[in-house]
């Protein structure tokens, strides 16, 4: 049996192929650009072709992320917070708040002794506290998002930025640079600032111990490492933080099959070209 | 010395430009505006020195100075300083004396202020922690569009169905602004569209104040002809704008400084 889960972010596309056993066979991650369709088909395509396997092999596929309605080869769509909460079951068992940092909003997700969603909070208004805001600001500091976590953990103390605002950061930056502010001082500030942001999400949901990033955001070291400073206590990444959701949907296909959902997809596949 | 020969300045150091005032018996005799470039002592000095050059008057036979602004601190010479929100109140007041309402919309903020029937602030709101409250949200769209501040207006106004962003984030509307274009949205719409989004937090501080009858709007966004009839759509009434909107605060610090002197005697 093999299960696979896509995930469409707003920034990225993942898909997530597994084993009757949950256990993950094949993965691709790519940008997700305004052809929504094509994309997904793409991913999903090479993540076959990764594991060995064709597209018939696919016992079940599950569609998440902002993006899921655009994906037509899939046999359910399901929201990415259930889909967050089943990997992270999978991956930490004991895990009650996972804190998503995705490149268009930031979730707190807190669960239950069982690891079902208990209650969530989403920002999506704002651009603070998502990946775009790091974004944004590398590129004012003319620096690689990818490398803001180790530049950050070179600085001796950190250069607070008091703007939440995007926008605003974006000059208080540069005004900071020009006062003789370091960029590595400056990265620590605004990893400082951000985190304060995801923590204060995640308290308002009852924060407690066992805490797990995920999302793009996991990826920042010295964001971690500022998150961890907030919370007074150490907090796990999964080994792939962008692939939880896509993990997630995967292993949620899995259930709905053990629970008699059957496919439906053969008959919907008329009609859809592949790339390749 | 009569009132005749009494010369008071006032400057307004903001964030992107200072503007001093030069006034005689309450009326501006000379002003000047210029862009700060981060050198805010050197410029403060360029723009007074201007001002009174100007005015043909010598520093020392200035009978006072007001410093207001955010960019007050860094003044290079010595002098009293007041609030922004009491020289906008001030300087708005002394030209429309009937306003009860000042709304200030700058680069950074959006306020509005309540003023008393003497022109003294009553109280003040303000929108300053994100960018789609301030002018600030203009420039970042504009910047993506390619059109200067200056054309905004006028191609605002010929609008017909105004863009409603599904966002608050001037961020994400930069980037539903690149959407929209893709999908055949015209240029006139979407900075309807902004101006809306605009005039509607505006209206939100005046409303929370207690909406009341002669309205000023001043700031940057004063000289803007689409923020403008977008604010008179928000309120419902046609706002008094004075003809130079960016120099009421520099016009109110100068007559602070001269009520002050009068106090003094």
């Amino acid at each position: 049996m093999h299960f696979a889960g896509v995930d469409i972010g707003s920034t990225m596309t993942k898909a997530v192929i597994v084993d009757g056993h949950g256990a993950m066979m094949a993965s691709v991650i790519g940008p997700t650009g305004a052809e929504h369709r094509h994309l997904a088909l793409a991913v999903m395509d090479e993540t076959i072709r990764k594991a060995a396997l064709s597209f018939e092999q696919l016992d079940f596929i599950v569609a998440t992320g902002y993006g899921r309605i655009n994906v037509p080869f899939a046999d359910k769509q399901i929201t990415e917070i259930t889909c967050h909460a089943r990997s992270v079951r999978a991956l930490f068992p004991k895990v009650r708040i996972i804190i998503d940092i995705g490149g268009q909003d930031s979730k707190g997700i807190k669960l239950d002794a069982q690891g079902k969603v208990m209650n969530f909070i989403m920002n999506d208004k704002c651009a603070a506290g998502t990946g775009r805001f790091l974004e944004v600001i590398a590129e004012t500091l003319g620096i690689k998002l990818t490398e803001m976590g180790e530049l950050s953990l070179k600085a001796k103390k950190y250069v607070r930025i008091s703007n939440t605002c995007t926008v605003f950061a974006e000059h208080e930056v540069t005004t900071k640079l020009a006062e003789g502010a370091t960029i590595p001082e400056i990265v620590a500030g605004l990893h400082e600032g951000f985190a304060g942001r995801v923590v204060n999400m995640a308290r308002s949901l009852g924060i407690e111990k066992e805490v797990v990033v995920t999302g793009g955001g996991a990826m920042n070291i010295g964001l971690i490492k500022a998150i961890e400073d907030k919370v007074g206590f150490r907090v796990l990444v999964p080994r792939e933080p962008l692939l939880t959701g896509a993990l997630g949907a995967a292993l949620m296909g899995m259930d709905l099959l053990a629970r008699g959902v059957t496919s439906e997809r053969q008959r919907r596949l008329e009609g859809v070209t592949f790339f390749k | 010395m009569s009132d005749d020969q009494e010369y008071y300045a006032g400057l307004d150091m903001g964030s992107a430009f200072i503007k001093a005032v030069l006034i005689n018996r309450k009326q501006i005799i000379a002003y000047e505006i210029l862009s700060s470039g981060g050198r805010y002592k050197e410029t403060a000095r360029k723009v007074l020195d201007q001002v009174l050059s100007e005015g043909c008057v010598r520093l020392d036979k200035l009978s006072g100075v007001v410093v207001t602004g955010v960019g007050a601190e860094s003044a290079p010479f010595q002098a009293r300083q007041f609030s922004d929100i009491s020289c906008q109140a001030a300087g708005c007041w002394s030209l429309f004396p009937s306003a009860r309402i000042v709304i200030d919309i700058g680069g950074q903020f959006t306020r509005a202020i309540q003023l008393t029937p003497q022109g003294r602030v009553a109280n003040f709101l303000m929108s300053e922690k994100c960018a789609t409250g301030s002018g600030r949200f203009l420039q970042v769209i504009a910047r993506i569009l390619r059109i200067n501040i200056e054309d905004i207006g006028p191609l605002s106004l010929r609008s017909k169905k105004p863009v409603e962003f599904s966002t608050n984030c001037a961020v994400f509307a930069e980037s539903e602004t690149i959407s929209r274009i893709a999908e055949g949205a015209h240029m006139e719409d979407i900075l309807a569209g902004v101006h809306r989004a605009l005039a509607a937090k505006a209206a939100v501080l005046v409303t929370r104040l207690g909406m009341e009858q002669d309205v000023v709007l001043t700031g940057g966004g004063g000289e803007d002809i689409g923020l403008v009839a977008a604010v008179n759509e928000a309120l419902g009434l046609d706002v008094l704008v004075p003809k130079q909107p960016r120099l009421t605060a520099a016009l109110g610090a100068a007559i602070l400084a001269n009520e002050e002197k009068d106090k003094a005697h």
